[in-house]
């Protein structure tokens, strides 16, 4: 069954579901994967977790890459297939293999940080945190999934969307597993890039047994010679005497090869025909294909049924559709993409590519990025389709110039165990999530993103004024928080500085101060403060942080100390809290007068517990004399 | 009618067998005679035929379909080749009376005639018995009823010869093995295993086991061996020309035995036994009669022994060295035939110069291209 109208995995599995094809758990997985992973071992730990923990939905298959977590530039024999533009930061517990985290890595711009929410480390002791993982895209799914994605009806894609969702959602409570393949094989052709190295990894039988000799899925039988070399077996192949075929190529039946032709580390599929003196390297050549004498093909996609004329040159990169006559005589440019006319009208850029390349009227040559003019698009596009990104994706282009790197994690887990300590407060703009750095350069806050945090803080207000207003219940308030942090996707931190700051606003300031003064704070934080621990991710040293930078901004300055004392009353915070808070550097203000103040405030406040304790001391031992 | 023996050959279970054999998920040369075996006993129990050629073309093309699904395990075809012999032996004897008995009597008179490929005269139409009418064009069902019992039995006794083949291979160690000896092998095969094993309640002696890179097979065969009690030294493959010296046997296993004699064998049998012969020592091989295969490799074609992933010898964890060389990882090794002193079957002791006899006997001449 196909479905037409479907544009992306999220697509697909909606459709699932609105058809009911799915009854029961099912593995899901790419059309485009070559794979030798036994999956029935997979199946089984996935039914056992099930039973076990009910919300477990996925089992996500991932393949080590070599190195372990070493420098994993480019990885070395199935590794080749990791592609540099579309990689993944998995956060992992090392017991449970519970994926905690996902965040997908492009090639470029670099990423340099990965935020990791700080909770993971509260909950699971152990982590790990890997990008030498490959994603194989196979991945066992359960009854719910095709209904999760029909629930969420912008989930487009998998990984991105899907999982990324699922994980930070404190709402769906829906679990992920990883299954970490130690050997197998498993790979994506996504791109033309991957095309080639799969296509190489299966000729130099890193997929074995699906390798051409055997299981060839169309029934084709080909011969597997020395070094690699799949020739044909029906006895149909013409090679002449001092032709050449190197090692990992593979020539399809009644194809012929004459005098003094190369196929070097090539893929010539059947009725081929390659003629004298010509060198094919690193080229994949379709069906019924001709190519004159003399020509040069390198790194390229030629289609069926093409026509390449005497002394053509195919440099690397290019990509030749089905039919397209060519030459002779002809010179291409590197990464040059041509195909045979469509119903397209012609525009002058097409004539204009067509005199410059010297090919026929009726090819059309597609446009293609300008390196010169990237600098100045830059930032218009974001993510995947970022053209620099789709270099990674390109078959032979080493995109040397991009200075693409991947050192790997320079944190260690002695500092990733350290970021739930107090220390970490002190980064100001990130206080929630703890960095773990990817690169030495620091990534720079995106002006989209505070746009969306001021519509984000508005929407917060006037919610709470609404409910300050209506009287709405504790839990009521609670849950239109969280769909609102949901809906602007922003870190559980914001939204807590928010309800702080609005009740700080909501205590009315009685001319005098005084006992009245003192009331009305009772009123507000007793009837409010507990909104503070219910929109998830309470600390309580974070609040008393909070309201510090609150007051000193508000004109509700001078109430800071009464309404801490409120907080204490009311059980929202506890002595030891403030302590922990009195400890910290950042508390003392680091010149700012006013945060100077609070803290000061504050240390009269722990000056009071100790009184009292002694108080009680005393009283104890007055009582025990 | 010519359409049947396509069908057979696509039934469910035929399908299903090929298919696990493509993906080598079934591999070993016992395990897929054996798995063979059912599927042909369940052809045979379906099968409609009114002649013995339809039978015999229903199994071909069966055979056909499963050999081409895994041409590296010789074994499939071998099983097939026997039950067409089964077959044709029990048809001759239950149509005629006498078959043709006195040819199996040796004299040299008949020597140049036995060298020739037999003939089997089978479209001999003499309805020796009345229960057996081939073509019967009233009833076409009642030759296939009255065969299928005989048949059966002949699978049967097909099946009992695998059952029974490590026995009947060790009834003979201790002949083979004396006491003081010290005997090199390789690899994990089942049946030098039981041999070794059967040996050892009659003599005493030392077995010294190479762990076979890069399947290390010679690990699981030492462990095994020592837990019978029999003393076991585990070596590396590339001490085996060093130990030589002191070796008195290299007793192997096999995967195929090919009509020339040779063998294709687990990888590092040809280094033992190109160091055994550098010293003279006899190389022994034990293995089932199931593996002798009608095949010469006169062309030493490379694809045959059947290259694997290469990640078992140089994973990636080898990082960018990978991408720089090219890896190879063959199963077996091509062993010639004068490497070879004996083979032990479940038949007898042969040496390398007779295999083809043990062919001629045990299969017929049309078989041999399925």
């Amino acid at each position: 069954m196909t479905a037409k109208e479907t544009f992306s995995p999220g697509d697909a599995l909606r459709d699932v579901y609105t058809r009911g094809l799915v009854t029961g758990d099912f593995v899901l997985v790419h059309g485009d994967l070559v794979s030798n992973i036994r999956v029935d071992e997979v199946v089984r730990v996935h039914k056992e977790r099930k039973k076990v923990d009910r919300d477990a939905i996925m089992t996500i298959v991932v393949k080590e890459c070599g190195g372990g977590g070493r420098v994993v530039k480019e990885c070395g024999g199935g590794g080749r297939t990791r592609s540099k533009g579309d990689s993944s930061v998995f956060v992992l517990d090392s017991e449970t293999s519970e994926c905690l985290h996902y965040e997908s890595v492009i090639g470029y711009p670099p990423k340099t940080l990965t935020k990791i929410p700080r909770e993971i480390f509260v909950e699971h002791p152990d982590v790990e945190i890997r990008n030498d993982l490959i994603d194989c895209g196979i991945d066992i799914c359960s009854v719910e999934v095709p209904s999760l994605f029909q629930d969420n009806f912008d989930y487009l894609d998998l990984r991105r969307d899907f999982v990324h969702g699922v994980l930070t959602s404190d709402l769906l409570m829906k679990n992920i597993y990883c299954y970490v393949a130690k050997d197998g094989y498993a790979a994506r052709v996504q791109d033309t890039k991957s095309y080639d190295a799969i296509s190489k990894d299966i000729l130099s039988r890193w997929a074995f047994p699906l390798v051409p000799d055997n299981n060839h899925p169309s029934g084709h039988i080909y011969e597997h010679r020395r070094g690699n070399k799949y020739i044909a077996r029906d006895n149909s192949v013409v090679l002449a005497r001092t032709s050449k075929i190197g090692n990992n190529s593979l020539v399809g039946s009644s194809t012929q090869v004459y005098e003094n032709a190369q196929i070097l580390s090539s893929v010539i599929g059947r009725n081929c025909v390659i003629g004298p003196h010509t060198v094919i390297e690193n080229a994949y050549i379709f069906d019924n294909t001709k190519v004159g004498a003399g020509c040069l093909i390198e790194k390229s996609i030629i289609g069926a049924g093409v026509s390449v004329g005497n002394d053509t040159k195919i440099p690397k990169g290019c990509l030749i559709g089905d039919g397209v006559t060519l030459g002779p005589g002809l010179q291409l440019e590197p990464f040059e993409r041509l195909s045979k006319k469509s119903e397209r009208a012609d525009d002058e850029d097409q004539v204009a590519a067509q005199a410059r390349l010297g090919v026929d009227e009726g090819i059309i040559v597609w446009s293609r990025p300008n390196p010169t003019d990237e600098d100045s698009d830059e930032d218009d596009e974001e993510g995947v389709e970022n053209s620099k990104n789709q270099r990674f994706l390109r078959i032979g282009d080493d995109a040397e110039d991009l200075h693409f790197s991947d050192p790997g994690s320079e944190s260690s887990d002695g500092e990733e165990d350290s970021s739930d300590d107090d220390s970490d407060l002190n980064l100001g703009n990130l206080p929630t999530s703890s960095v773990t750095s990817l690169d030495t350069a620091t990534i720079a806050v995106h002006s989209s993103e505070l746009v969306a945090e001021k519509e984000f803080r508005h929407e917060v207000n006037l919610s709470l004024e609404r409910a300050f207003a209506e009287g709405h219940s504790l839990e009521n308030a609670a849950v239109e928080l969280k769909t609102l942090r949901m809906a602007s996707n922003v870190p559980i931190a914001r939204v807590r500085e928010a309800v702080i700051a609005a009740i700080v606003e909501r205590i009315p300031i009685v001319e005098g101060g005084g006992i009245p003064q003192r009331k009305e704070i009772a009123n507000v934080i007793g009837r409010w403060g507990p909104l503070i621990g219910r929109i998830g991710g309470f600390d309580a040293v974070e609040t008393i942080s909070e309201l510090q930078a609150h007051c000193t901004t508000s004109s509700r300055f001078p109430l800071f100390g009464q309404i801490l004392a409120a907080l204490y009353q009311d059980d929202i915070v506890e002595e030891d809290d403030i302590r922990a808070w009195h400890r910290l550097p950042s508390s003392q203000g680091g010149g700012n007068e006013e945060m100077k103040k609070c803290w000061l405030i504050g240390g009269r406040m722990i000056e009071q517990f100790d009184e009292q304790e002694s108080d009680d001391q005393d009283d104890n031992e007055d009582e025990s004399e | 009618m010519a359409s049947k023996p396509q069908a057979a050959a696509n039934q469910r279970f035929v399908e299903e067998l090929a298919s696990r054999l493509r993906r080598r998920q079934i591999v070993g040369s016992r395990a897929t005679a054996l798995e063979t075996l059912l599927v042909l006993r369940q052809v045979v129990s379906k099968a409609r035929f009114s002649n013995i050629e339809q039978l015999v073309e229903i199994i071909r093309s069966v055979g056909r379909r499963l050999v081409e699904a895994q041409p590296k395990e010789h074994s499939v075809g071998n099983t097939v080749r026997k039950v067409l012999h089964h077959i044709r032996e029990e048809y001759h004897t239950a149509t005629e009376n006498a078959p043709s008995s006195s040819t199996r009597k040796f004299s040299i008179a008949q020597f140049v005639r036995q060298g020739q490929p037999r003939r089997n005269p089978v479209v001999v139409k003499s309805e020796g018995k009345p229960t057996l009418k081939e073509n019967d064009p009233d009833d076409p069902d009642s030759f296939a009823r009255g065969l299928k019992p005989v048949l059966m039995e002949a699978i049967q006794d097909v099946f009992d010869e695998l059952e029974t083949v490590y026995d009947n291979i060790s009834k003979n160690a201790k002949d083979h093995i004396h006491s003081d000896e010290i005997i090199l092998t390789l690899g994990m095969s089942k049946t030098v295993e039981s041999f070794l094993k059967t040996a050892s309640h009659h003599r005493n002696y030392t077995v010294i086991v190479a762990e076979t890179a890069p399947s290390y097979g010679g690990r699981a065969m030492a462990q095994s061996l020592s837990a019978a009690g029999i003393s076991t030294f585990l070596v590396p493959d590339s001490s085996i020309y060093a130990l030589m010296s002191r070796v008195n046997k290299v007793i192997l296993g096999a995967h195929a035995i090919l009509a020339n004699g040779g063998m294709f064998a687990t990888t590092g049998s040809l280094l033992a036994a190109t160091a055994a012969h550098s010293y003279s020592t006899p190389v022994v091989v034990c293995a089932g009669q199931f593996k002798v295969t009608p095949l010469w490799n006169l062309y030493h074609e490379y694809g045959a022994l059947d290259f694997g992933d290469p990640s078992a010898v140089l994973g990636f964890d080898e990082g960018d060295l990978v991408n720089k060389v090219d890896v190879v990882n063959p199963y077996y090794d091509y062993v010639r035939p004068e490497l070879v002193d004996a083979y032990i079957t479940n038949y007898g002791d042969h040496p390398p110069s007779s295999i083809y006899r043990l062919i001629k006997e045990s299969y017929d001449d049309e078989d041999i291209d399925l």
